[in-house]
């Protein structure tokens, strides 16, 4: 198999990106404002 | 029993973990993108490994604390154990969410497929459900004590299939690669990617404790807060 692109690697940084920052963020302020 | 002041600085405190975490997570993304060399046979999509692996060790390891908490709780009826456990769960959740987004972007490169129904998939995503089930029970029944029973029970099942998905791969026929860290015998990796997945573990676990610690301290504070209302309820009757 040839070496696949990175586009699927940069797919998979960017979710793991965004479902923990979203998170981290959501838990955050939600916690501060209580 | 906590008390509001002692719940609050807990979370202060827990504010500088999640920055300190999440900065040691950039050096995560850094140290695997750039100063990692490309494995020869999948190319870059093999650096996925480096945040699907260490997700999955998180998750596991959250559900393990949320199986010793809840039987914890069962025994001593202590209500730090179930928010604690309760924290551990919707932690370890977005962990396996992030193993359920990443898994399938690696297989559709490499296997050609999204999805597979191999025994660790299913059985990881069945984990997920178990656990989103526990999260919806708990907003579902009000009364502390049903609420922390039937949790701790929902919580010791869910944690029951963490040792199961860990030898899946051994014990059925599965498209799914064995474990090359957590396995019998030495790593199976070269020196550098090896340095790069442990120190993912590493700072995985810190950035799993850090928002653990910053979730118990809020639930802390709401159940302190509650208890302090339901307190002056009485008072004045």
């Amino acid at each position: 198999m040839p070496p696949a692109n990175g586009s699927f690697m940069v797919a998979a940084y960017v979710a793991a990106a965004v479902i923990y920052l979203g998170y981290a963020a959501w838990l955050y302020w939600r916690s501060r404002g209580r | 029993m906590t008390t509001i002041p002692s719940a609050e600085r807990s979370l202060r405190r827990s504010g500088l973990w999640m920055a300190i975490a999440l900065v040691l997570m950039a050096g995560v993304y850094v140290r695997a993108l750039a100063f990692t060399p490309e494995e020869a046979t999948q190319g870059l999509v093999q650096k996925i490994f480096y945040i699907h692996a260490p997700s999955a060790w998180v998750a596991f390891l959250a559900f393990g604390i949320v199986g010793v908490t809840s039987a914890l709780y069962l025994f001593l009826k202590d209500p730090r154990l179930d928010l604690f456990a309760a924290s551990a769960a919707e932690v370890g959740t977005v962990f396996t969410t992030t193993v359920l987004v990443t898994g399938p972007i690696w297989g559709k490169e490499i296997w050609g497929a999204w999805w597979t129904w191999d025994a660790r998939l299913t059985l990881t995503l069945f984990l997920w459900f178990i656990y989103l089930a526990y999260l919806v029970l708990r907003t579902a029944v009000e009364e502390p004590g049903r609420r922390a029973r039937y949790s701790a029970v929902l919580g010791i099942l869910g944690a029951l299939l963490v040792p199961f998905i860990h030898v899946s791969v051994y014990l059925f026929r599965t498209l799914h690669p064995m474990p090359v860290v957590l396995r019998p015998g030495r790593p199976e990796l070269p020196g550098s990617m090896l340095v790069t997945l442990l120190s993912s573990f590493a700072v995985f676990t810190v950035f799993f404790i850090a928002l653990l610690a910053r979730r118990y301290a809020w639930a802390r504070l709401v159940d302190a807060r509650a208890q302090g209302e339901a307190e002056r309820a009485d008072a004045s009757r």
